[in-house]
């Protein structure tokens, strides 16, 4: 009884008019346990209606095969009945005979009486008894559509197929039938699979997501689990912590669809000039004080300066936009959180391990810890007071938000909680939230704090939500914050062009380093196509002490530092301390090869050489790294240091095979 | 509503009471179209009333028909009978050949239209063939049936059938997918897909076929009965044509105007109660 529903390398080739064909589905493989309900979701177009259609058997697969209770879909059937989008009641009969003509058809093998008798209690269950003897025309949508629900759910189907079922209805209508569906497919045991547009609706009704990508060759995307619990409630899943992770998850794959379609129908070719080998640059952000540097870049022209004509600027929601878009290739280069490249170049994606570079840290600093007000308010003020405090409320789930598992946030988080005796996996619960969303999550309660770069921290501060409980001054003061990542691939491709890239952005850190310069900073960031936010959040010295109205001045501010002795050099030791940790936290695996990985991803030559050309003194003192509860780190000996670490996950040491060159994948 | 009350007290004189009749959009659809008429009828007696005027002018014409408009139901054998038998024996035939047409129009329709081959096969015929005028029909009846009245029988049939072919085959082939799909799902039998789905859902098209059948089947049988003679309003026009009753022709002629307007509307009254409300 496992899998009920079964779709096997299923594929759709329609032929058009001019001789040509259309390949709408491809390898589309599902299985549906019974008693589940499943969403299809997808852009018009990528063929989820088709899909649903050919598990129904009202359209024939061109090849693979639909499985129901183990026979083969061949033609339609009364144990797929489906709930169409735009009802589908025959209008010259009732309610009651519309409803009649299903059961009487399929049914015909019960008496009449029995026939009757479940005609009636379905016109009940759907509280149509006072139309039930009315023509659909008299009827509402939602009337309509309640009627074709009870005449699907009449004839006992193994499964309820549903096509936009609540499409064309208005918001009121579509959620009390959303819960009288989800009530009675509950009570019954109903195995559906429903198609929708509806986001919402997916989260509040499914078991399952299917996400479909866009056509043509349309295939899933990605599947999500609902594991909100059931019996659901239209008014309570939002507060469910899960539901905006969904949410968002689902949104940003939408998103991505769209912008993929854009990419695909734009795609220029590297324009070379100045000596350069590319001067039309994709280079992703996220709206955060730490991308100072790509917007003085751009905005005062040090991309210009250095050749680099055509620089675009895309302004990614979420860290996950620009993994997508350097794996991908439809970005050239991108600021990244520190760990990414070692994330990316151990298969932190997918287990697909992409070779990614680094010459410049952009920025040191600027990352704190910050917990709800309401933790303040119960006396909470350090970490072993947070300790005590997890220890006291082991029922409840406390969820701490973070940017990406490779981010620094996300390191020193789980490194400051475990240095105070938390685990960071069972203690407590991490979730990957966007940036911009963390704000909204932690006002709204749903979850309990988060570990961000600024402006976010100070912004929870200021609006009097949150309180910064640890700055990068109590953890690792002078850890490196994001840095500028691109393709091993695309370095090679496109030497002169790295360097240049290197040299604008190296000069404009320069730039952000002058204090002179903080208010135009200030004005630069805020505005709406970098951090898009009010400029008193936007801080490149000490904060006014006042702005955060608690009792005591919050924690020392840790401003960012864009330039100095020491801040923009990629560093070999810190990748390594990257490295342990992602190990450590068994987001990779820790290479045997670590070394052979430093030298290909920390390409301290290029940022040499750009230093060298814009005369700048790079003089440097090799430190060594230093975290606020001073065990040492060896980085002779990382696999010692590592097991030396009381709370850790089981970390696997590996060979780690990068191909010396991945032919570059444009999307 | 309480506005055109207000306005009807103010002003009592007779023109304004006239002019909130027209304004009334009821009356004015009784009212208009007697003005249309008295007009038209006085221009007609203007132009018959000339000296060398060919037509008789509307009083005339009432004047030298009286006989046959106060006694419809005269009856003195052979082809002397009054107005109502004259058209009461059209009727009939039309009555039978329509009936036909219907019956074999619809059936085959249905079949046609829900076979594709079939439909690619007859479709170019019957194209051709419901461009023949009716009475082209006649001399192949005629010489079919050997026999005047089967042969005016046929030609209403032959001439209402085309309109009821071609609206119950665009009927079937426009049923919703929904409905279709809907019959598929269910896995309804061959019989309960035609009596539950095809039949229901063409029925409004069979109606536009049915009236525009009607409409033919009086124009033709007038034309028919012309040349066949015998009782019916056809040859009763042909027969004062030739004792050059003109008065009689015209009367005649407003007769079978009326009776057609009323075949035409007894189609649409049935097709309102037969018809589902579907938006």
């Amino acid at each position: 009884m496992s899998n009920f529903v079964e779709v096997e390398r299923l594929g759709k080739v329609f032929s058009l008019p001019n001789g040509n064909t259309y390949v709408a589905l491809k390898g589309i493989e599902l299985e549906i346990r019974k008693g589940e309900f499943i969403s299809l979701i997808g852009h018009s177009g990528c063929g989820k209606s088709t899909l649903l259609n050919m598990i129904a058997g009202l359209d024939s697969p061109t090849e693979g095969i639909v499985l129901v209770d183990d026979s083969p879909v061949k033609q339609p059937g009364p144990d797929r009945m489906v709930v169409f989008q735009n009802y589908s009641l025959l209008p010259w009969r009732t309610v009651r005979e519309n409803i009649g003509l299903a059961v009487n058809t399929v049914l015909k093998h019960l008496p009449k009486q029995e026939r009757d008798r479940i005609i009636e209690q379905h016109i009940d269950m759907v509280g149509l008894r006072p139309h039930a003897d009315k023509q659909p025309a008299m009827l509402s949508g939602g009337q309509k559509q309640r009627v074709a629900i009870a005449r699907a759910l009449a004839i006992r189907p193994k499964v309820l197929l549903l096509d936009e079922p609540f499409g064309a209805l208005d918001a009121l209508t579509r959620g009390n039938l959303q819960e009288k569906l989800m009530q009675i497919c509950e009570e019954n045991g109903v195995t559906a699979v429903m198609v929708t547009h509806d986001v919402d609706e997916a989260v509040l009704l499914s078991d399952r997501i299917v996400m479909l990508t866009n056509g043509p060759e349309s295939k899933i995307g990605q599947i999500l689990e609902v594991d909100i619990p059931r019996p659901r409630k239209r008014m309570e899943v939002v507060e469910h912590p899960s539901y905006y992770s969904l949410r968002s998850e689902m949104i940003y794959f939408l998103n991505q669809q769209k912008r993929i379609k854009k990419i695909r129908a734009r795609k220029t070719a590297a324009i070379a000039r100045h000596g350069l080998e590319k001067v039309n640059l994709e280079i992703g952000f996220l709206p955060l004080t730490a991308c100072a540097p790509l917007a003085v870049a751009k905005e005062k022209g040090f991309f210009k300066k250095h050749g680099l004509d055509e620089v675009t600027l895309v302004r990614e929601s979420s860290w996950r936009g620009v993994v997508d878009g350097i794996t991908g290739g439809y970005l050239d280069a991108a600021q990244m959180p520190s760990g990414m490249p070692i994330w990316l170049t151990l298969g932190g994606n997918n287990n697909q391990p992409l070779p990614i570079v680094s010459a410049l840290t952009l920025t040191r600093n600027g990352n704190a810890i910050t917990l709800a007000k309401s933790f303040y308010d119960q006396g909470i003020r350090t970490l072993s007071d947070f300790k005590d405090y997890l220890l006291r409320t082991r029922d409840r789930r406390h969820t701490l938000g973070m940017v990406h598992p490779a981010s620094m946030h996300n390191l020193l988080l789980r490194y400051w909680l475990a240095a105070g005796g938390i685990d960071p996996d069972t203690d407590v619960s991490i979730q990957t939230i966007p940036p911009a969303q963390m704000v909204a999550d932690l006002r709204s309660g749903s979850i309990d704090g988060y570990s961000i770069g600024e402006p976010w921290n100070l912004r929870s501060a200021v609006e009097g939500f949150g309180f910064t409980a640890a700055t990068d001054l109590e953890i690792w003061l002078g850890h490196p914050g994001k840095v500028l990542g691109v393709r091993e691939d695309w370095a090679a491709a496109y030497p002169n062009t790295h360097i240049a890239l290197v040299k604008a952005l190296l000069e404009a850190c320069i730039y952000c380093g002058d204090r002179h310069n903080a208010e135009e900073l200030r004005e630069i960031l805020a505005r709406e196509e970098y951090v898009s936010t009010d400029k008193d959040y936007i801080q490149f010295d000490e904060p006014d002490a006042n702005t955060c109205s608690l009792d005591r001045p919050m924690q020392e501010y840790a401003h960012h530092q864009f330039y100095g002795e020491g801040i923009n050099r990629p560093i070999r030791t810190e990748h390594l301390w990257i490295m342990t940790q992602l190990a450590r936290w068994d987001e990779t695996p820790f290479p045997r090869n670590w070394v052979e990985i430093l030298e290909r991803v920390c390409r301290v030559g290029v940022f040499s050489t750009a230093a060298r050309e814009l005369g700048l003194d790079i003089s440097y003192n090799r430190s060594s790294i230093q975290l606020f509860d001073n065990i040492p780190f060896n980085p002779e000996d990382p696999i010692h240091y590592l097991n030396s670490l009381k709370i850790k996950r089981d970390f696997a040491v590996a060979d780690v095979i990068i191909d010396s060159r991945t032919p570059q994948k444009i999307a | 509503m309480s506005m055109s009350i207000n306005r009807s007290r103010k002003n009592n004189s007779p023109l304004a009471t006239f002019q909130n009749l027209l304004s009334d959009k009821k009356s004015r659809k009784i009212i208009a179209p007697i003005i249309a008429i008295t007009i038209f009828l006085i221009v007609w007696q203007i132009f018959s009333s000339g000296p060398d005027a060919n037509l008789p002018g509307p009083f005339k014409v009432v004047a030298q028909t009286w006989e046959l408009i106060i006694n419809p139901f005269f009856d003195k054998g052979a082809t002397n009978k009054g107005l109502f038998w004259q058209i009461f024996a059209s009727l009939q035939r039309v009555a039978m050949g329509f009936t036909l047409a219907a019956i074999v129009g619809i059936s085959v329709g249905i079949v046609v239209g829900t076979n594709g081959f079939l439909f690619d096969a007859l479709d170019p015929i019957f194209q051709v063939l419901r461009t023949i005028p009716p009475l082209a029909w006649l001399p192949i009846s005629l010489a079919a049936f050997q026999q005047s009245n089967p042969s005016a029988i046929f030609v209403i049939f032959i001439t209402s059938i085309w309109p009821i072919i071609m609206n119950t085959i665009v009927g079937v082939q426009q049923i919703p997918q929904d409905y279709v799909n809907v019959s598929k799902v269910l896995q309804l039998s061959r019989k309960e897909y035609f009596l539950d789905i095809v039949f229901p859902a063409t029925v409004p098209y069979i109606f536009t076929g049915l009236r525009i059948g009607i409409g033919l089947s009086w124009l033709a049988i007038i034309a028919a009965e012309m040349l066949i003679g015998g009782v019916g309003i056809g040859f009763f026009i042909w027969d004062a044509w030739n004792a050059a009753n003109i008065s009689q022709i015209i009367i005649a002629l407003v007769y079978v105007g009326i009776v057609g307007l009323l075949l035409d509307k007894l189609i649409a009254y049935v097709a309102k109660l037969v018809v589902p409300e579907n938006k």
